[in-house]
C-alpha cells in the first residue's frame, strides 16, 4: 500500500463521510440543524476533501512509468526499456537518473509551461481516445508500425537540463555547429543521427514492415 | 420545465437521501481510482465521480433552501 499522504487523507475523509451518510440513511433522523451540519460534512466538506486529495493522488499515479506502461499494452516495450538497466537507449539512460526516477516518461513528455500539468493531462485524454479507438485491438507489433509522436519532441524539454550554454557542451563540434538550430528547435536533439531515437521501437518496426 | 417541476415535487427528505446515495457512489468511484490507479478508474473518478459529487451537493443545497423556505412560510403564514 502506498505511503502517499494524499491517499490516506482521501481514504480517511471517505470513511468518515460514508459513516455519516450511512448513519443518516439507516437511522433516518429528522432534518434538524445538527443533522444538516452532519450532512454538510458528509455530502459537502469531506467529499470535497476526498475529491481534492484524490485528484492530487490521481495526478501522482498517472505520472508514474508503471501507469504509462501497464495501462496501454502498446506502451509496454517503452516502459520496460526505460527501466532496463542494460539498455543503452536515450530513454533508458535518462531513466537511470534519480531526478527522473519512477516518473521518467512524464519527466520528458510533460509540458513545462505555466499550465503544463493541465495541458499534459488534456493531451493524456487524447492518448486515451487514440488507444481506445485505434490501438486497443492491435497487437503491439502492429501498433508500433502505426504509432507516431504527435508533435516533434521539443528541444526545450532537453534544454531544461542541458542548457546549451555550458562550455563543455559547446566544446562538442556538432553542438557548436548546430547551436542556433538546436536553440530554435529546427534540429531535434532526439533525431536520428543526433541522440535519437529515444525509443528505438516504432522506427525499427516501420523498417521491418517496409522490408 | 418538466424536469424542474418534477424536481420541485421531490420531498426534502427524498432530495437529501438521494444526495447521500449519490455521494456514496461518487466516493466509491474515487476510492476505486485511489486503490487501483489505472486508466478506467482514474477517468471515471475524475469525470463521473466529480459529476455525481457536484450534483449531490447541489441537491443538498436545494433541499436546505426548500427547508428554510418551508420554515419561513410556517413562521410567517
Amino acid at each position: 500500500m502506498s505511503s502517499d499522504p494524499f491517499l490516506w487523507l482521501a481514504l480517511g475523509s471517505t470513511a468518515i463521510s460514508v459513516l455519516l451518510l450511512g448513519w443518516y440513511l439507516v437511522r433516518r433522523p429528522p432534518l434538524t440543524r445538527a443533522t444538516k451540519l452532519v450532512l454538510l460534512l458528509g455530502i459537502g466538506v469531506l467529499p470535497l476533501m476526498t475529491a481534492g486529495t484524490g485528484n492530487v493522488a490521481g495526478y501522482h499515479a498517472t505520472k508514474t512509468t508503471t501507469f504509462c506502461s501497464s495501462s496501454c499494452h502498446v506502451m509496454t516495450p517503452y516502459g520496460n526499456d526505460s527501466l532496463d538497466p542494460a539498455s543503452t537507449t536515450l530513454a533508458a539512460r535518462h531513466a537511470r537518473n534519480a531526478e527522473f526516477g519512477h516518473e521518467n516518461c512524464y519527466a520528458c513528455h510533460a509540458d513545462y509551461e505555466m499550465f503544463g500539468t493541465i495541458t499534459t493531462k488534456i493531451g493524456g485524454l487524447r492518448h486515451v481516445y487514440e488507444y481506445t479507438f485505434n490501438y486497443h485491438q492491435l497487437s503491439t507489433e502492429a501498433a508500433l508500425v502505426k504509432m507516431e509522436i504527435r508533435r516533434p519532441f521539443a528541444n526545450a524539454t532537453c534544454m531544461r537540463c542541458h542548457s546549451t550554454q555550458n562550455p563543455t557542451w559547446n566544446a562538442v563540434g556538432d553542438h557548436a555547429s548546430t547551436l542556433d538550430r538546436v536553440r530554435a528547435g529546427t534540429l531535434s536533439c532526439a533525431s536520428e543521427g543526433c541522440h535519437g531515437p529515444a525509443h528505438p521501437f516504432s522506427k525499427a518496426a516501420k523498417r521491418r514492415a517496409s522490408l | 420545465m418538466r424536469l424542474w417541476r418534477r424536481l420541485r415535487a421531490i420531498t426534502i427528505t427524498g432530495l437529501v437521501r438521494a444526495a447521500a446515495v449519490l455521494t456514496i457512489l461518487a466516493l466509491g468511484l474515487m476510492v476505486w481510482s485511489l486503490l487501483d490507479p489505472s486508466v478506467l478508474p482514474v477517468m471515471l473518478a475524475m469525470s463521473v465521480g466529480q459529476l455525481f459529487g457536484t450534483i449531490a451537493f447541489g441537491m443538498y443545497v436545494v433541499a436546505i433552501i426548500k427547508d428554510l423556505r418551508r420554515a419561513r412560510a410556517a413562521r410567517d403564514p
